[in-house]
């Protein structure tokens, strides 16, 4: 099928049809200050930056790095890797040295786009990176040697018309999402330019924006939901929206809401959770303001936050539910549809959601068992990137097993339960215990590790991890800043454990596989039913 | 050795960064990787490095780097 390249309907159809002077994005700095871009300003610098990643040997189909926080550049540099039919892939910048690593050596991005103050990290595992070429700087006006480049320096030079195919076959690779397996390295999931069609579908049909709506999408890019709903959906059908670059702030986050008479309001739970701890006065100047809906996605919304979010902003709020592979919203609750609290709501038309039990036969009605997705719909991800085998574990004839595990009711509601795998959930980020042990393991004074996520009222799950220690060494205050420091350096911020449990022994199966479920148990204070594979 | 010099090198062994240079405008944003997440190992390290306690309302309540000096001046009695 031929689809429309995502830059071309995301930008170039617009400014085709006489709308390069309206505003797309209105960009709200860290300091609150604003810029207005247009879609003519974002359609020219990202023929620029086609031209310069071409002009850099890259080639369709190569993979190139955005590792930035949100930025306009950020968006720029992925419409441009775009024109230039190359596979974008947005990197957390919170990223540590490994997780950097994992990523950018299966993705073997050719060239990696990010900020001076973040090339210290790309540079610590260059040599590890045969195939990286080039390093493009946003922010230094001149180029530091041949390797590290100034993008500043370039766009002078580059011109702002670049021609691309704009309609292209919908197979065609588009851009990587990366994310964390209960085992091994994290995987890259490939989205294709066909997707945009579910992604445009979803937000009409879900979200469902209408004219002078303003639509604000909290989601950093790096994460499915920034990029699928804050950047392409509200670009691709003219809605208006802001971005803004600074992280969670209570206190900005009220005034953007209040100030910029936001109507559509796209959020995660723990940012919901996080508010809730906040003063009820300080929502009494936003209530009379111009919100219509709130969303929300990336972990349960549980009831008592549902309730809490619905009386202080004076209007309804829908969570919804989808993942880095599904590439659009599957889930969801919406206007029309009576919101169940605490539950997922109903699939999206055109989508087929069962609840299969380990031989793929139907659960009854309220018994859970894995929440399963008929393949085909147009987001779906096409592969792991260079991990085939893991992509075809994901499947099962006909189904995509999601890896998660809820159940259905009467009315046809669907409610999470839990993973089914020990992928930790911890305020919408998904962490692969792997990883965080992986650090863990390189730390001198510690001799075993193993992480399990368990309940957390602010953070869905938080990190626990379980640590053996040599006889000689003694667990303190310092030791613990040191795991905590190097956990963050080397994988991520998300990925810091809240709690240290100093243990003899990791307990363990005959193959030397930690028993999480046993750990779990434990943790819980829980029988921890059959022992008998362990070592 | 001053309080601004011990707390760069706090700085600089938490975000992993030699060249991280404090001002006293300075703020999260102008740190990569100075988040809610990092920013408890931040008072953590504070704490151990010189000596003193934050208490919970503390922790949050600093601005800026400017802000956090004056902090730990005060508890150091200074």
């Amino acid at each position: 099928m031929i689809v429309k390249n995502i830059a071309y309907a995301c930008l170039t159809q617009h400014c085709e049809n006489g709308h390069e002077d309206k505003e797309s994005i209105n960009w709200i700095h860290n300091d609150l200050s604003e810029t207005r871009f247009t879609y003519g300003e974002f359609e020219r610098e990202s023929n620029q930056i086609a031209h310069i990643l071409k002009d850099l040997g890259v080639q369709a189909q190569e993979v190139v790095s955005i590792f930035l926080p949100r930025s306009p550049k950020l968006i720029t540099s992925f419409f441009g890797i775009q024109k230039l039919q190359a596979m974008s892939c947005i990197l957390f910048s919170t990223l540590g040295e490994d997780a950097l690593l994992d990523r950018l050596g299966n993705s073997q991005a050719k060239v990696i786009i990010t900020k001076n103050s973040l090339v210290r990290k790309i540079l610590a595992i260059k040599d590890q990176l045969p195939e990286l070429g080039k390093i493009l700087v946003v922010d230094k006006e001149e180029h530091r040697d041949d390797f590290i480049l100034s993008l500043l320096a370039l766009l002078k030079n580059a011109d702002t018309d670049f021609e691309y195919p704009h309609q292209v076959d919908g197979e065609m690779p588009a851009f990587l999402q990366y994310t964390s397996g209960s085992t091994g390295k994290p995987k890259g999931a490939l989205h294709v330019h066909g997707a945009i069609q579910d992604i445009i579908q979803s937000f009409q049909e879900i979200i469902k924006p209408e004219a002078d709506d303003l639509y604000w999408c909290t989601a950093d890019p790096a994460w499915i939901t920034g990029l699928s709903y804050g950047i392409i959906a509200p670009l691709s059908t003219i809605t208006d929206s802001i971005q803004f670059s600074g992280t969670y702030n209570a206190d900005h986050w009220l005034k953007i809401l209040k100030d910029k008479q936001v109507n559509i309001w796209y959020t995660a739970p723990t940012a919901l959770r996080m508010l809730m701890q906040e003063d009820d006065e300080k929502f009494v100047a936003i209530r009379s303001n111009s919100l219509k809906r709130i969303y929300s996605v990336g972990e349960p919304l549980n009831p008592e936050i549902y309730h809490w979010g619905k009386k202080v902003f004076s209007t309804e709020v829908y969570d919804n539910w989808f993942q880095s592979e599904t590439g659009s919203i599957m889930i969801a609750n919406r206007p029309g549809l009576a919101v169940k609290p605490g539950s997922m709501g109903k699939p999206r038309s055109g989508i087929e959601v069962f609840i299969l039990d380990d031989d793929m036969q139907a659960r009854p009605v309220g018994l859970q068992g894995h929440l399963t997705l008929r393949k085909g719909w147009r987001s779906m991800f096409r592969t792991y990137f260079h991990k085939e085998d893991a992509y075809a574990d994901k499947f099962r004839g006909e189904y995509y097993i999601t890896g998660d595990l809820a159940y259905q009711d009467e009315e046809g509601y669907f409610w999470y339960v839990s993973r089914s795998d020990d992928v930790i959930n911890t305020a919408g980020h998904l962490v692969g215990p792997f990883e965080v042990e992986s650090a863990l393991l390189e730390i001198d004074e510690i001799a075993d590790a193993a992480v399990i996520g368990a309940d957390d009222p602010l953070l869905h799950k938080k990190i626990v991890a379980y640590i053996v220690l040599p006889e000689e060494v003694k667990w303190d205050r310092t030791l613990e800043l040191k795991c905590r420091i190097y956990i963050s350096n080397k994988v991520s911020t998300v990925a810091i454990p809240s709690e240290f449990i100093i243990t003899g022994k990791i307990p363990k199966n005959q193959s030397g596989k930690i028993l999480r479920r046993v750990l779990k148990a434990y943790y819980e204070g829980e029988d921890p039913g059959d022992i008998s594979t362990m070592e | 050795m001053a309080i601004t010099e011990k707390l760069t090198q706090v700085f600089r062994e938490v975000f992993d960064d030699d060249t991280l240079v404090l001002t006293d405008e300075m703020t999260a944003d102008d740190v990569d990787a100075w988040d809610s997440l990092s920013h408890v190992n931040l008072m953590i390290a504070i704490e151990i490095a010189f000596g003193i306690e934050f208490k919970q309302n503390e922790i949050q309540s600093f601005a800026n780097v400017g802000e956090l000096r004056q902090g730990i001046e005060e508890k150091l009695g200074k």
